[in-house]
């Protein structure tokens, strides 16, 4: 859909203030209510869901035009689906997220981009990953202790994906290593994709950057294909959202686990078995990429109808996407299943968990945003009393390790890989 | 016309360059638009003027230093803080807009079952809060999205809990208000520093200037912190709300029981609202489900607490002949919450609910009786977080009638409300056909009871012109209903006669000419006379409806 | 008085010129007993033609506050109490419709007729005005029920002191005229308003320095079916707090209030020597409870009330006792909501009394109460004679507390003493925080001098309500 088609659902907004909270029968404190971090950065209503569709419909009817500010609210948008969310506890004829990020995509189109945006986007097309400076010739140096077998060459049962994130980060690397050798120990037949392993490009979608996704995304269907994969395993969930619901969006029809969902089913099979206890508080954060975005595509193609005069639905049915079956309950299982650990929630949890700050390549294009974000999840996560706040992402991971609360504190993060490791 | 650099700059610098914008595209999203809004005119597409720059003051003291600049140079202002309503925007091209969204500070003093809130603080959090501490709060039917603070200053502020807590302005104690001529008024005891107690004093109240039946809607300054009584909650602490989205739900403990009553006629209905108004029962009371409609609210109830449901599934589930049954079955109901301070307290009340039930023939609506039904009636009625179902259906909607705050005048004409509507569902396209009865209010306007809110929720697409126009031509006609019945301005127009359609405010002229034909139009005189003591340069748009003292009297010698 | 006369008679200029309080006498040039509302308007524009103030006075002696004493010379006394209609009685709208001279005792009588009964303040005399006493904001007995503050006055008819005239609350949105109002089925029920502004709050707790009220409605209770009183004893007024708190948060009695046995005393005892006795075996301090049930279920309501308030009272250390050395609850009851005999009770002691009375929170009372007894040993005052009433008000936000002090007025020495008090403790209770809401005579000064703006604001009111400033001229301190 082009922007000007979402001109029913710009005009269908009511101003509620919905998207500025989380579900309000789930606000347990004035701390801890308020779901978006772009408004809760910057104050404006420009940079609500709300402000955004306003601000939308100002620039089609040609009265704000797409100045400095203007692009900057645009893309200061980690695209964490908050808004979305909080909105379809009501609405069943709005989408925001999507709305945000076709918006970015108009933007985009004309060229108007953050300048932080540059080097990532760049990178994407030089050296197929959006972290700027890596090179696609280093990208699986992560693995080359490990026997995972190049899938071109060999059959595998369940393709490994790393992910941009684990493949480079020196420090996070370690993780997907983990990973690896504890999805083998169970008797996975694991494999990769080798020379062909290339970047998802999932945020370049996020970003608004829609023919570099598909360029990439197409290049990608074709590789996994090539190589024969039925099955995807990725520890990284913003690798994750972009295969089960970007990429299914274009016909790759492939099933998609995040690495947590591997485990808890090894564990319930008996095949990974805890042996020693970890004495931890621990609170579990949920990645957006993996929660609230990280439910199943269903292709929909159908149109607006009005029953009852003015009633609208949509015929067929629409896939609602409101964050009721994404992936909650597994992490949970795991971490549930670990002797000694003690989990903590966090008020802001599952379905309206509260970003980390780095979706949409804000960690680079914003890093104040970003930061100040991941800040906040910090003091939450704190809150709890917790020792260590776990999560499922290395992106969520990689900005609440050099991020502090609002008392100055940091917090020890881990990947649920690693509170797993050490049980075993 | 744009601000001068000079203006600017000396805004910029009370604020810091953060929190103030002059960017157009900030600047058009502090706009509003009647048709997707609550607005109480129209509705119509226009949208309201554009503002000069939008500012986030932090304090009282930046709200002062911004209304002296305001003083200074003419330069019209208003404050909002959740921007849902129309109210909130500027009336004019040379003016700036206030967003209160920095200050959302809430302290409780427990034992005094008091909370100081500043404006941002919505409902929402005000209750966490006060729940943590075994309180609660007195949340309007605008719901918990809203600010308290604004609901108290600017607007109406009754619903479910009046009946037990008492309204918006029966809640409010100290105050603290930049009044438009850039002075800081604390009223009460808060005024003298001896603390939030007392909104009243000394000698004749100041709220009274800043508050009456309605608030001021940002015309009198810029409220900038108050007190509100919080009242007592013997739930749980912490909101234990369960389910899957959007099917939330939430089991209280056993001192709370949710009820929907169903009545054989409105004179039943009435007499129970009579025994109700009559006695300390009820902890909530109000007719919610009907903002459905008539026709479709079993069905709804039934979408809304299944996930795998939609509202394209709303035809279908009509047909379910158990649906059939519960639509007749809530024809002409409301909802109830009973709160026992005590067990004893609690069998007392529950007996006192089977006792009104009898007297009146009523009964309590099987369907919601289901523990799953009962939990999710409960949340909703508690924490009213679902005002957007207003919008579930269309995408707008404005409260249509309003008829009498006197239930038995307003069950003598109910039916013919509910008529003239169903005529115009079925006879033209413009607003939903939920079936004629959309009332939709509180069981009682005041603490204790003895006075009812309702309002038609009438459903129109916002996108869509013919709706707009044809919704805009139903609620004429309502008005000749309720000129017929005295009963004022219809809900959907109360605001007609202090911003016009074209989202500009009115001249003192227009004004003029409006008041002079009330009933009393010394009301207005003197409202004018007290606008001019804090608001001497009129800055605040044309909400606080005024008439020119000097007209009325030349009027008078005239007759 | 007779309606519709005036009268420059010496004694009864006298009569007007000063009353119980120590405000400074000032002889009023006339007395005027209006009839009706015209009467009013004119008198009021006749005011302000020529400049001079008027004093409403709605009830009849003795007065005590000085809010009824002229301020400045050549004063007219607009006496209402000629106009004592009650106008109307709605039984399905628990409401009441009174002129200003109508007196409680008349009233409750009138109500119960009809099943109702007005929420009262603590036994008022006998000619005390109603109207008065809700405009004055006098504390009621029950706070339970006491929604908005204003409980139970809703509209009003005003005269202002400009002399214009005009309904307040939603009686202000229709017709000036009542028997209109009541064809569109409207019946002065909801308080705030008529529109943006609240007309009632500017004449509520203003001496009557804004205009002349003429009628007002007032909200009603169901009369009791069933209606106990509990007491509850104490040695020190902290101790009784918890249950005050308690009881009140969940909503539990119809009436609550604290006193001391001094206090309690006087209330019961219809003698000097009487008053002696009771002091001398009441328990310190002693919590009033009643509770009621009347159409709904009462038996029931109350005994699961009763049950309920005794747990809290055991809670906290304390009894729930139907009588006590010297009381009955049933006695106290009685005393409490009805109106005193002919002479005032708070006179019978020793034939004359100040009290000082303020607004703050019940968890700070004791502080308010030590600081009081510790002035009235210094000053000499016998403490045994200070009488202390904490009235929960509001839903249990804030509490009237009342010290009230009895002497012989024919003692000079006695007279001063507590005159010296009154003005000591006035000032030492606003440094501790007492609010005076109702300012009268020197808390005027006092608390407005806390509160330079809010006095600003009320100059402005003034101006807009009373521009030649005839109304009570003085009072709150606008000269």
């Amino acid at each position: 859909m082009a922007l000007k088609d979402y001109r029913p659902m710009m005009e269908r907004c009511s101003s509620c203030a919905s998207c500025k909270f989380i579900p309000f029968d789930k606000i347990k404190s004035l701390r801890f209510a308020e779901n978006c971090p772009s408004i809760g950065y910057y104050n404006f209503m420009t940079y609500s869901a709300r402000g955004r569709y306003q601000l939308a419909q100002s620039i089609l009817d040609g009265r704000t035009d797409l100045n400095e500010t203007v692009v900057n609210t645009i893309h200061s948008c980690t695209s964490c689906g908050a808004c979305d969310i909080a909105c379809k506890v009501t609405r069943y004829n709005l989408e925001l997220l999507e709305h945000n990020i076709e918006l970015k995509a108009y933007a985009v189109e004309q060229g108007k981009v953050l300048e932080g945006q540059r080097p990532v986007i760049e990178n994407l097309k030089k050296e197929n990953s959006m972290i700027p400076g890596v090179k696609k010739a280093n990208r699986t140096d992560w693995a080359k202790d490990l026997k995972l077998k190049d899938l071109f060459k060999e059959k595998g049962d369940v393709a490994f994906f790393a992910g941009c994130k684990y493949s480079y980060d020196k420090k996070l690397q370690k993780v997907a290593q983990s990973a690896v050798k504890l999805l083998q120990s169970a008797g996975v037949d694991l494999g990769y994709l080798g020379a062909a392993d290339n970047c998802c490009a999932g945020r370049a979608h996020q970003m608004g950057f829609y023919d570099e996704f598909a360029s990439r995304a197409d290049s990608n269907i074709k590789a996994f294909e090539k190589a024969g994969v039925k099955t995807i395993v990725t520890p990284c969930s913003d690798c994750y959202h972009a295969f089960k619901r970007q990429y299914a969006r274009l016909g790759f029809n492939v099933e998609v686990l995040h690495v947590v969902e591997y485990v808890d089913r090894l564990i319930q099979e008996g095949k990974i078995k805890f042996t020693k206890s970890v004495p931890l508080t621990v609170t579990y954060h949920d990645p957006c990429h993996l929660g609230r975005l990280g439910e199943k595509y269903e292709p929909w193609n159908g149109k607006e109808k009005k029953i009852f005069n003015q009633i609208q639905i949509w015929e067929p049915r629409r896939p609602r996407y409101n964050g009721a079956h994404g992936i909650y309950d597994p992490p949970r299982n795991i971490i549930k299943a670990i002797p000694g650990v003690k989990l903590v929630e966090m008020e802001r949890n599952r379905e309206y968990s509260w970003c980390c700050g780095a979706g949409s390549g804000c960690n680079e294009s914003n890093p104040e945003l970003s930061t100040w974000t991941a800040g906040e999840r910090i003091t939450e996560a704190n809150a709890t009393g917790a020792n260590v706040l776990v999560t499922a992402c290395p992106w969520c991971e990689d900005n609440f390790m050099n991020a502090v609360d609002e008392d100055g504190n940091k917090m020890k993060v881990l990947d649920i890989i690693e509170l797993v490791q050490q049980a075993l | 016309m744009a601000l001068s650099r000079e203006i600017y700059q000396a805004l910029e610098a009370i604020v810091g360059k953060r929190n103030i914008s002059e960017d157009i595209g900030v600047c058009e999203t502090y706009r509003s638009i009647p048709s997707q809004s609550s607005a109480h005119y129209g509705p119509s597409k226009t949208w309201t003027p554009l503002p000069q720059a939008v500012l986030l003051p932090g304090s009282t003291e930046e709200v002062q230093n911004i209304v002296k600049i305001c003083n200074k140079y003419n330069i019209e202002f208003k404050a909002s803080t959740t921007f849902w309503s129309t109210m909130g925007h500027i009336g004019s091209d040379y003016g700036i807009q206030l967003d209160m969204r920095r200050m959302k500070k809430v302290e409780i003093d427990v034992k005094n079952m008091t909370a100081i809130i500043e404006p941002f603080a919505i409902a929402a959090t005000i209750q966490a809060e006060a729940m943590k501490v075994g309180l609660n709060l007195n949340i309007p039917g605008v719901g918990c999205s809203s600010s308290t603070l604004a609901s108290t200053a600017g607007w109406v502020g009754f619903g479910p809990a009046t009946i037990f807590m008492g309204s918006t302005p029966e809640n409010l104690l100290g105050a603290e208000w930049v009044l438009p001529n850039g002075e800081v008024l604390r009223t009460g005891s808060h005024g003298s520093g001896d603390g939030w107690f007392c909104g009243e004093g000394p000698g004749p109240s100041q709220r009274g200037m800043l508050r009456g039946i309605f608030g001021t809607a940002g015309t009198s300054g810029v409220c900038t912190r108050m007190a509100v009584r919080l009242h007592p909650w013997p739930g749980p602490k912490d909101f234990p709300t369960r389910g899957t989205v959007p099917a939330y739900r939430a089991d209280f403990g056993e001192n709370l029981k949710f009820y929907t009553l169903c009545f054989p006629s409105w004179e039943a209905w009435a007499r129970s609202v009579q025994y109700f108004h009559e006695s300390d029962v009820l902890y909530l009371g109000h007719r919610q489900f009907s903002m459905f409609g008539r026709n479709l609210k079993a069905a709804m109830l039934r979408i809304l607490n299944n996930p795998d449901l939609q509202l394209s599934d709303l035809e279908k589930v009509l047909e379910d002949p158990e649906i059939k049954k519960q639509t007749e079955s809530m024809k002409l109901d409301y909802q109830i919450v009973i709160a026992g301070m005590t067990k004893r307290d609690l069998q007392y009340k529950e007996a006192a609910v089977d006792y009104i039930l009898k007297q009146t023939g009523g009964w309590k609506n099987d369907m919601m009786l289901d523990k799953e039904m009962h939990d999710y009636g409960l949340l909703y009625l508690t924490r009213l977080g679902h005002k957007n179902l207003n919008y579930v259906m269309c995408g707008a909607y404005e409260g249509t009638f309003g008829l009498s705050p006197n239930v038995w005048k307003t069950i003598k004409v109910v039916e013919d409300a509910v008529a003239i509507k169903r005529k115009w569902e079925l006879e033209h396209t413009s607003i939903a056909a939920t079936g004629g009865d959309s009332a939709m209010g509180s069981t009682s306007g005041i603490g204790g009871g003895g006075a009812t809110g309702w309002e038609f929720f009438t459903n129109f697409d916002s996108y869509e012109d013919a709706s707009v126009e044809g919704t805009c031509k139903f609620m004429d006609g309502n008005q000749e209903f309720h000129n017929k019945h005295s009963f004022g301005p219809d809900f959907c127009r109360w605001n007609a006669d202090v911003r016009h359609m074209n989202g500009y405010s009115y001249t003192q002229e227009e004004h003029d000419e409006l008041f002079i034909k009330t009933p009393q139009p010394w009301v207005y005189a003197y409202q004018y006379k007290m606008r001019k003591a804090i608001n001497p340069k009129n800055l605040c748009g044309s909400y606080f409806r005024t008439l020119t003292p000097e007209k009325l009297e030349a009027a008078e010698k005239g007759r | 008085m007779a309606k519709g006369i005036s009268s420059d008679d010496p004694e009864l200029l006298d009569f007007f010129a000063g009353d119980e309080s120590f405000a400074r006498p000032i002889k009023p040039q006339l007395v005027v007993c209006p009839e009706n509302v015209e009467k009013v308007e004119a008198l009021v524009r006749w005011a302000n033609e020529t400049k001079t103030p008027l004093v409403p006075v709605s009830s009849g002696p003795p007065h005590f506050k000085g809010d009824t004493v002229p301020s400045v010379p050549e004063s007219v006394i607009v006496d209402l109490r000629g106009m004592n209609k009650i106008i109307s009685i709605n039984r399905q709208q628990r409401m009441v419709i009174i002129e200003p001279g109508v007196t409680y005792g008349q009233l409750q009588e009138a109500l119960a007729k009809e099943g109702l009964t007005l929420s009262t303040s603590l036994a008022p005399r006998a000619t005390k005005s109603v109207l008065t006493s809700v405009l004055e904001m006098e504390p009621r007995l029950n706070c339970v029920h006491q929604f908005n503050y204003t409980e139970p006055l809703r509209c009003t008819e005003v005269t202002f002191g400009d002399g214009h005239r005009i309904f307040t609350g939603e009686a202000g949105n229709g017709p000036l005229d009542l028997k209109k109002q009541w064809d569109l089925e409207k019946w002065q029920v909801h308080s705030n308003g008529p529109n943006m502004t609240d007309m009632l709050r500017m004449v509520l707790q203003a001496q009557g320095s804004m205009g002349i009220v003429t009628w007002a409605s007032l909200k009603c209770e169901l009369l009791p079916t069933l209606h106990k009183m509990y007491l509850v004893p104490a040695k020190k007024s902290v101790d009784l707090e918890d249950f005050v708190y308690k009881t009140i948060r969940v909503r539990f009695s119809d009436k609550l209030f604290i006193m001391n046995k001094a206090y309690l005393a006087s209330l019961l005892g219809d003698t000097k020597e009487k008053i002696a006795d009771l002091k001398a075996v009441l328990p310190n301090w002693i919590a009033p409870v009643g509770i009621s049930g009347d159409i709904l279920l009462p038996e029931m309501k109350v005994a699961a009330q009763e049950q309920d308030i005794a747990d809290f009272a055991k809670e906290c250390g304390l009894q729930f006792l139907s009588a006590i050395p010297g009381a009955s609850g049933e006695e106290v009851l009685t005393k409490a909501i009805n109106p005193s005999g002919n002479v005032y009770w708070k006179q019978t002691f020793k034939g004359a009394f100040q009290d000082i009375f303020f607004i703050t929170t019940l968890d700070k009372t004791s502080t308010f109460i030590n600081a009081m007894y510790e002035m009235a040993i210094e000053e000499g005052y016998p403490t045994e004679d200070l009488g202390v009433y904490i009235q929960p008000q509001h839903m249990g936000t804030s509490v009237h507390l009342e010290f009230s002090l009895p002497y012989d007025p024919n003692n000079v020495k006695e007279v001063k003493r507590v005159k010296e008090l009154y003005i000591t403790a006035s000032k030492a209770i606003s440094k501790l925080g007492g609010f005076y809401a109702r300012p009268y005579d020197i808390w005027a000064t006092i608390q407005l001098n806390k509160d330079a703006q809010t006095y600003k604001v009320l100059k402005d009111l003034k101006d807009v309500f009373d521009p030649n400033n005839i109304m009570n001229t003085g009072k709150l301190t606008l000269k």
